[in-house]
């Protein structure tokens, strides 16, 4: 007869047994896994995992990447030949910034562009502003501008040559961001070693504090050093704009004779530039002609480059503003005169950051690494010396539907079949039978002759990099003599100095690490100012140049000399910043 | 209304006087449970704790609280140990004191901790090598032995003893009285000691590592003698706070003076020991991990005079007043020395806590500071509040003071004498 | 043999890009919040800017990338963390930390001398999309634990699973490099084990110029930094009496 009691005994007994297997222990442990994973939190996706390769699309540089993919998605990118910027870096987050711009009404603005070319008087002109002059996509406006009847082809200058680092003994880098961005890392770094690197800059750039010797010259005199090593200005009129001593002037111009091959280097490579180049003898050695790979014969029917300050004030019946690759951006106070009354303004952009603001139809573009695109002309050379390139910026992820693309957009307007233009170009390469194709994936390199197109082209759009063969330099050009120095007048105390111009419009949401996590870098809006410079840490301010006022926000560094206000280079600085950097400071 | 629970021969305030006293003090639990709840649902974001600062206002007020709380363990000590009969007078208030001060401690630490549901990791993968573990398990253990000492103090209520079982419990409870003081004390000395070594052991902060003895570095010692100093300091202080606010001799004098005495006895041989320690500190230990001394009160607020409050103001001076038999035989001069000492020990385990993150330890380091949030002060109030309300009741309704009804009679007969000497 | 795995930081070459310190947030899952600044912010590699402490023009600054510093010796984290979270692994010599075992009372983040160790003070987060660009290797985190560098742990499986599937039984040098030396445009870092005398970080250390940071708390930091300038090499020192605030990072 079973009991109540014997129940009871046979339930604590077997809780007794329970404890002496390993099944509580397990379940206790189990509650920990559980903890482990709250809802909410993202699971990352599995899948296989491969490699894909592109160009980075960032800037003009072009550095080859490898992104680590699962199944179709990037989930990291690193350079082929060693490191990238930060920039770089985070390029496949792009497609996801919050801040892109999805939706824009492509027809209207077809509509509007199309009205202003067929209602347009004679003295109006239908106007592309390319951001990044250089690119097949840029010969593509280039012709239907040539098609339209009144097209003009405005660019921001473009570099007067490429420098090649590889065998330069010197440099003088006249406040150009050298190590900071101004090439592919992997160009400039890998011959970092071989040079002494002199830099003058008012501010201790990231270059300057890693320069062999920094010269911190006035503000804004950076060209007068140039020059005065070209011996077009006075030692003691250089030492008079530059601060310095015209001992320590001279014993630069002796350094960069003796310890050749030198080379001077300033943000712009212009032709003065080239000018004080030539001077030093470095045309062939360290300053090379900018090559273009070749371009279908047909392609030679092309709107020539038209700087803006050429075009005739209230001309301009529509303005496309290229903005679907990152460039240096011409202030918009220099664009806007230029402009009609009535005048359409379609901007091709990814984020309402930049023209966008001023235009009268916003289109998004797709942005890096959607886009499929080729890269300018290098302006650093490849080490083996003057060669042209073709690589392409080869899509990563696929752009999401309503994107436009500016050269096709054009060319439809204008009536011109362009769409194939990219594989024209790689067919006018490859009848040329010159250079060689190099593969990322294998690592080899192949010579064009032996290949046939398809397997170029092919091989073009899985990340490879052509090379055309090393080419003599030729004659040194002739140069037109230099402009003025710019004389900033009392009531703009101030020079504006800017960090990494050229920066995307969309920049990765964990670049927030670079400035708002760290101080690393200078955040957006903040200005960095001398302690001594009257401003409190975080204090607000407007800042004026003559083209315009934005607000800041005070942050005091004692690298920064007085007399300067160091700003992160946004699209309402590019639009208010002019040549000479004036400036002055209001306090809120 | 509640008559019948408030023990026979003594006399309490009106339920509605009693309700209009608890009123605030119930509103602000409400409010700091508030603020602990936004900390526990939204996350410690709600804090001004940061990266470089991980302890803020909670960890300074809990190792403080806890040092206060000291009282409860180190009474039973003398009392039942080392049979210091007169304490009988203070234990049970004492024991509230303490239960009031580790339970709030360990409730502010699960909402300072970022994984509350994780808390009994410790017990399940216990690094023994870790000063927190130590704490952790001390904490917890003397918790529940304080929750045990507490519970034939709520069974002597009136009420209560009217259950017979009750009464028997507690009966058997009261024959434990002497093992759970004596695992206690042990506890006690352990975690007092921890919570000390939780800082002395970090070699990478410099401005609080210190050398000692085995695995304990001096700290340690330094921590259980400042509190078995402060605790029963913190009891006198409480004792005439109450007496104060009820308007009646709780305990004899002698009591409280014994307590104090005993409290300045070992706050002088704290004082000697700590100023050895920071002598070596200073000449030794300091310097050979890399860090002149003189550094840490280069930045300011915290310069040396921060050593001197500490060591002196706040440390000899009451001392020696709590040491001289006439000062403490005055009430002020007792109550003054207790609450300076109090605020010594404070200012002690803020320095250990504070400063020692405040400092730089890197060249390139910036001395940082912190203003805790709203949240923190919030939470911390709850915990006063409840600290308040379980003390309010526990007076109320149980007999914290053995002494009072002998004292209140002794008073009446005293008062009648004079009347009948008036009389005639 | 254990290995010991160790860095060797040129601050000489180091621009202070920060490419370093993206690409480990790529690599180990850690999002960008709002309301992160640089105390409340998660940033296992992290680029200080320090300088000479004088005024323009004489002012010199130099970048000096912080990432845990791999104590090998009384690892001042592991030693306090009161639930085993953090253990030094005797195989590789890296100090692991297991958010998921991790109780966030933060007590090793007080007991770091380098602060190098973060608190996860919001649930991560990241745009909408953009949890598709997530490192499939590496868990995210939760709110409320502690994280920190661990030499990308994912990668260092990754290495080893390639190792066993072609054969070998040790990761061959070069293929497991963490994801800020892979990132560095100036190749400033240079990762390896510290065991083997003929890998570039065992040579490093013997350089003239290298130094570790805080190396009398005797914690043997695997971090060796380099510099030639005199005024870098301070840096390996503890604050001096008096001394200023020149914190940029």
């Amino acid at each position: 007869m079973t009991t109540r009691r014997d129940l009871f005994k046979f339930a604590g007994g077997s809780a007794m047994g329970l404890l002496l297997t390993p099944a509580p222990w397990r379940l206790i442990t189990d509650t920990a896994l559980w903890s482990e994973n709250w809802p909410g939190i993202p699971r990352p996706a599995r899948g296989e995992i491969r490699a894909k390769f592109t160009h980075c699309g960032l800037c003009a540089a072009g550095c080859a990447v490898r992104a680590r993919c699962v199944g179709e998605q990037p989930v990291s990118l690193a350079g082929v030949e060693g490191g990238l910027c930060p920039f770089g870096v985070t390029g496949h987050h792009l497609p996801y910034h919050p801040e892109r711009l999805r939706h824009g009404n492509r027809p209207e603005a077809a509509a509007a562009v199309a009205r202003a070319i067929a209602n347009s008087a004679p003295d109006r002109r239908v106007a592309v502003l390319d951001l990044q002059p250089g690119r097949t996509a840029s010969w593509t406006c280039r012709r239907a501008l040539a098609a339209l009847k009144n097209g003009v082809y405005l660019a921001p200058e473009e570099p007067a040559c490429a420098v090649n680092l590889a065998p330069a003994g010197t440099v003088l880098s006249l406040g150009a961001p050298l190590l900071d961005g101004w090439g592919s890392p992997d160009r400039v770094f890998r011959a970092r070693s071989g040079f002494r690197l002199i830099q003058a800059e008012a501010v201790e750039s990231r270059t300057a504090a890693l320069a062999d010797q920094w010269l911190a010259v006035q503000p804004g005199s950076e060209s007068v050093l140039g020059r005065a090593v070209a011996g077009t200005v006075g030692l003691r009129q250089a030492a008079e704009a530059t601060g310095l001593a015209e001992a320590q002037i001279a014993e630069v111009a002796r350094s960069l004779r003796e310890n050749g091959p030198a080379l001077i280097v300033a943000p712009e490579m212009t032709s003065e530039v080239l000018a004080w180049n030539l001077a030093l003898g470095a045309w062939g050695k360290t300053v090379l002609p900018r090559r273009e790979a070749p371009l279908p014969r047909e392609w030679s029917k092309a709107a020539p480059v038209t700087p803006l300050a050429a075009v005739e004030v209230g001309s301009l019946g529509a303005l496309l503003i290229d903005e679907s690759v990152p460039g240096a951006p011409l202030p918009w106070a220099a664009i806007q005169p230029k402009l009609a009354a009535d005048a359409v303004v379609v901007a091709f952009s990814w984020s309402r950051a930049g023209y966008a603001r001023h235009a009268t139809h916003v289109l998004p573009a797709a942005v890096y690494p959607e886009a499929l695109g080729d890269l300018p002309p290098a302006l650093v050379a490849p080490s083996v010396g003057s060669a042209a390139e073709f690589r392409l910026t080869v899509p990563l992820v696929a752009a999401p539907d309503g994107m436009t693309d500016p050269a096709e957009f054009l060319s439809a307007v204008a009536g011109l079949d362009a769409k194939d233009a990219l594989r024209q170009r790689a067919a006018a390469i490859h009848a040329a039978a010159r250079g060689s194709l190099r593969t990322y994936a294998d690592g080899k390199t192949s010579a064009v002759k032996d290949l046939k197109f398809d397997d170029f082209w092919k091989a073009l759009n899985a990340g490879g990099s052509w090379m055309g063969e090393v080419e003599n330099s030729g004659k040194s050009p002739h140069l037109a003599p230099a402009a003025p120095i710019p004389d900033a007048g009392d009531p703009w105390p101030l020079r504006l100095s800017t960090t990494q111009p050229g920066a995307p419009a969309l920049v990765s949401p964990l670049m927030t690490k670079l400035w708002q996590e760290s101080g690393l870098r200078l955040g957006p809006h903040r200005a960095a100012l001398n302690p001594r410079a009257g401003f409190e840490e975080g204090a607000r301010a407007v800042l004026e140049t003559p083209y315009g006022r934005c607000e800041i926000q005070a942050a005091l560094d004692g690298s920064v000399p007085p007399g300067v206000v160091l700003v992160a280079y946004t699209p309402e600085i590019a639009d208010i910043r002019g040549a000479d950097g004036c400036a002055r400071l209001v306090r809120i | 209304m509640d008559k019948d629970f408030i023990a026979r021969g003594v006399k309490r305030c009106s339920t509605g006087r009693f309700l209009l006293w608890i009123a605030p003090w119930a509103a602000l639990l409400a409010f700091g449970l508030y603020s602990a709840g936004l900390c526990l649902v939204k996350g410690l974001n709600q804090t001004n704790m940061d990266n470089r600062f991980p302890f803020g206002l909670w960890i300074f007020l809990d190792l403080t609280v806890i040092a206060l709380g000291a009282g409860a363990f180190f009474t039973g000590f003398l009392l039942y140990i080392l049979k210091l009969d007169e304490l009988k007078a203070v234990i049970s208030s004492a024991v509230v004191i303490g239960l009031v001060c580790y339970s709030g401690a360990i409730a502010v630490l699960l909402v300072d901790v970022g994984q509350p549901l994780r808390a009994w990791f410790t017990f399940w993968y216990p690094n023994v090598h870790s000063m927190l573990t130590e704490v952790t398990f001390c904490l917890s253990c003397y918790l529940t032995v304080l929750a045990i000492e507490y519970l034939p103090i709520v069974l002597k209520n009136r009420k209560l003893r009217q259950v017979p079982s009750f009464l028997v419990f507690e009966f058997e409870l009261h024959k434990l009285i002497y093992v759970l003081a004596g695992v206690g004390t042990f506890l006690s000395f352990f975690h007092q000691g921890s919570l000390g070594g939780l800082y002395g052991v970090l070699r990478g902060r410099p401005f609080a590592f210190r050398e000692g003895l085995a695995v304990w570095p001096s700290t340690f010692f330094l921590f259980i003698l400042s509190a078995a100093a402060v605790g029963p300091s913190f009891i006198v202080l409480t004792t005439h706070l109450v007496e104060k606010l009820s308007r009646r001799r709780l305990v004899r004098q002698q009591a409280l003076e014994l307590l104090g005495r005993i409290s300045g006895l070992l706050l002088a041989v704290y004082v000697l020991a700590k100023t050895i320690d920071t002598l070596v500190w200073i000449n030794r230990t300091s310097p050979e991990s890399g860090f002149p001394a003189a550094q840490y009160y280069s930045w300011k607020p915290f310069g040396t005079w921060i050593l001197f409050a500490e060591i002196v103001l706040f440390g000899l001076a009451p001392a020696l007043v709590l040491l001289a038999p006439r000062l403490r035989a005055r009430r002020a001069w007792l109550v003054s020395a207790a609450g300076l000492a109090c605020f010594g020990v404070a200012l002690n385990r803020f320095v250990m806590t504070v400063q020692t993150l405040a400092v730089p330890t890197l060249s390139f380091d910036q001395f940082v500071s912190y203003f805790p949030s709203w949240q923190e002060i919030g939470t911390f109030l709850a915990v006063v509040a409840y600290g308040v309300l379980v003390y309010s009741l526990s007076f109320r309704y149980l007999q914290l003071f053995p002494e009072e009804r002998e004292l209140k009679m002794a008073q009446a007969a005293e008062e009648s004498s004079a009347e009948l000497v008036g009389r005639y | 043999m254990n290995k010991r795995y160790g860095m060797s930081i040129d601050i000489d070459k180091c621009t202070g890009c920060g490419a370093c310190m993206v690409a480990c947030a790529v690599e180990n899952n850690v999002p960008a919040l709002p309301g992160a600044n640089d105390r409340r912010g998660i940033t296992w590699m992290r680029v200080y800017r320090v300088d000479n402490g004088e005024e323009y023009p004489d002012r010199r600054s130099a970048f000096v990338p912080m990432l845990c510093q791999q104590c090998g010796v009384e690892t001042p984290c592991a030693h306090v963390c009161p639930q085993q979270a953090v253990d030094v692994d005797p195989a590789t010599g890296i100090v692991g930390q297991m958010p998921e075992r991790c109780l966030g009372c933060r007590y090793c983040m007080a007991a770091c001398p380098y602060h190098a160790r973060y608190f996860n003070w919001w649930d991560p987060q990241w745009p909408a999309g953009m949890e598709k660009t997530l490192n499939p290797d590496v868990a995210p985190r939760m709110r409320g634990v502690v994280e920190k560098c661990n030499f990308c742990h994912g990668r260092y499986h990754r290495a080893k699973e390639r190792a066993a599937a072609a054969g070998e039984k040790d990761i061959r040098p070069g293929e497991y490099i963490p994801a800020c030396v892979e990132a560095c445009p100036a190749g400033a870092i240079r990762f390896g084990d510290l065991n083997d005398p003929s890998s570039e970080v065992a040579a490093a250390r013997h350089e003239a110029g290298s130094f570790r940071l805080l190396e009398k708390l005797g914690t043997d930091p695997k971090i060796y930094y380099h510099s030639t300038r005199d005024w870098v090499r301070q840096i390996a020192f503890a604050p001096k009496p008096g001394g200023k605030e020149n914190l940029h990072g």
